[in-house]
């Protein structure tokens, strides 16, 4: 991969919450990269350090979170820049969506005004109306019918997948070149989450933007993403394209979780599992 | 169905009283539950899958005695739930035992596991068979913890593992029937594939029924024997486990099996070659 391919390079990411007992490290020594365009997928169990990671991107990390190594966006150097310039890269460039849609949207404004508000403090001189058009026209595009209405309803009045799809509409309005993803579809209905999957890759599509999508499922992962990283206890276990992860796994965890994943078109027996993990 | 019936349930119904939002909204009825008819037989697992509101986790709490029924009626064992009372009612409440989603959340944190799996027994006054650290250490040995555990606390355990107290705590009064409410919808995939086989060795063991209410189909196919789907409070359909899956015949159970997302089957069948290959190397090494 040339660097005008790459469009986020991520070298020796390191997490940590140092207390006395140590740097008790979260992620460790994390490298990856994300093609232009490309969709690469983080997944690992609870605890494996996915989440944290993509805090670490965005520049999230809770109080007391150490970071170190490398994050470099298009060319910029992350880990360099003062917390402002880092605010307009974060929803300007690289955008992010969350499990629980509620709880990133503010309950006492309309939707329509919670994504004006995003839009117009990403954009200078754009008046009011036209960070309205902006908003309705988002809403369109993830296919909320009616926008012109609905833009002046409260988070409340829409279902779980439809409050998913405002906050992706919000994450549009700004054009990102990378969307981060974790867990978006993991509070859903499956039929739900099918929607919502489909619209994440016709927007790739459409606009061209990179795309990292967090998640625990790893048939998710295997229809969404063409690049994957799989996560243990803060570790890398093994990372590669997709076909690769999925054919041909080289880590025993990798195999071990691809073993207890159940199908649904698949034979039925025991579920394999790691003997020695019995009761863990 | 194959088997003796354990259950019965006929025409459930369960409304409830919604109160109208804004000035100009008026009470009404809900009805959750809308005339749902199921059978559990002896030894089998009914799995009843559907979407959040789809009145699964209703039917369950019906079904436990947990909540009043509108109308309909509830067949355990040749009696009618609804009308048991005193013994009858205790005799019940041992016959049937949930298991929850969340586990820590189901298990008391002050208590140790010893009180909280030999509580059942507590509450029927029942005398605890060869002593209360005897059959706590056997109930642990039989979900997979370590016997010497029973005085620890909830949150000394994972998911997983509390997951497997919950367990213990519906064995231990020799249950017929277990309903599990989401049961392993909350645990990593590799603890869900161990509880899982868990649950399936102990049905094994000791011949009881599931009812098994989840929302995860390829879950549901790897633990049920007999499957009804639900949507809007109404069973759609329901049918043997593979007739269910391989040839589904309401277009709500076709649209939900659609929706799940699933590994390529060519690149699971890949992989097993290439696993075969690797173990052929090793051995030859």
């Amino acid at each position: 991969m040339t660097i005008s391919d790459t469009l986020l390079r991520v070298r020796m990411l390191t997490v940590g919450f140092p207390n006395i007992h140590g740097p008790n490290e979260v992620v460790k020594s994390l490298d990856f990269d994300v093609a232009r365009g490309g969709a690469l997928g983080i997944v690992g169990e609870s605890g494996s350090g996915k989440s944290m990671t993509s805090l670490a991107v965005m520049g999230l990390l809770p109080k007391g979170a150490k970071r170190t190594g490398s994050i470099e966006f298009d060319g910029t150097e992350l880990t360099a820049l003062p917390e402002r310039a880092m605010r307009s890269v974060r929803g300007d460039r690289i955008a992010m969506i969350f499990q629980d849609p509620l709880s990133s949207l503010n309950p006492y404004y309309t939707v329509g005004t919670q994504i004006m508000e995003a839009y117009r403090s990403h954009r200078t001189g754009v008046t009011r109306r036209q960070a309205r058009n902006v908003a309705i026209e988002a809403m369109e595009r993830v296919h909320i019918s009616d926008a012109a209405r609905r833009v002046d309803h409260y988070p409340h009045q829409f279902s779980g997948g439809m409050r998913q799809r405002v906050m992706i509409a919000m994450t549009l309005s700004m054009e990102p070149e990378l969307i981060i993803a974790d867990e978006p579809t993991t509070a859903l209905d499956v039929t739900v989450q099918a929607q919502i999957l489909d619209l994440l890759a016709e927007i790739r599509a459409d606009t061209g933007a990179g795309l990292i999508l967090i998640t625990h499922d790893l048939a998710v992962v295997s229809e969404v993403t063409d690049h994957i990283v799989v996560m243990r206890d803060g570790d890398l276990v093994e990372q590669g394209p997709a076909e690769r992860i999925f054919t041909d796994p080289q880590e025993p965890y990798t195999r071990m979780l691809l073993d207890a994943v159940p199908r649904i078109d698949d034979e039925i027996g025991l579920l394999r599992t790691v003997s020695t993990e019995e009761g863990r | 169905m194959t088997g003796e019936t354990l259950l019965r349930a006929r025409n459930l119904v369960k409304e409830f009283t919604v109160s109208g939002g804004g000035l100009l909204g008026r009470s009404g009825r809900f009805r959750a539950v809308d005339d749902v008819s199921l059978e559990v037989a002896k030894g089998e697992t009914l799995a009843l899958v559907g979407e959040s509101g789809s009145g699964k986790s209703t039917t369950a709490r019906l079904i436990a005695r947990l909540i009043d029924t509108t109308s309909g009626t509830i067949e355990f064992d040749g009696r009618e739930v609804h009308a048991l009372s005193g013994k009858a009612l205790h005799a019940f409440r041992s016959e049937v035992q949930m298991v929850f989603q969340d586990p820590y959340s189901s298990l008391n944190p002050k208590h140790t596991v010893e009180r909280i799996v030999t509580a059942p027994l507590a509450y029927q006054r029942r005398p605890i068979p060869g002593g209360a650290r005897v059959f706590t250490g056997a109930l642990l040995e039989r979900v997979g913890l370590n016997p010497d555990h029973a005085n620890r606390f909830p949150a000394q355990f994972s998911g997983g593992q509390a997951q497997r107290i919950g367990i213990a705590r519906a064995l231990a009064v020799s249950p017929k029937l277990i309903i599990a409410d989401e049961a392993v919808s909350a645990l990593d995939v590799s603890v869900q594939a161990q509880v899982i086989n868990l649950l399936r060795r102990l049905q094994d063991e000791e011949g009881f029924s599931y009812l098994f209410i989840a929302h995860d189909l390829a879950v549901v196919r790897q633990i049920a024997t007999r499957v009804a789907v639900m949507n809007g409070g109404r069973i759609v359909e329901s049918g043997d486990r593979d007739a269910v899956f391989g040839a589904p015949q309401h277009e709500y159970t076709k649209k939900l099996l659609a929706a799940v997302p699933r590994i390529r089957p060519e690149w699971d069948a890949a992989r097993r070659r290439n696993e075969q290959a690797r173990r052929e190397r090793e051995e030859a090494l």
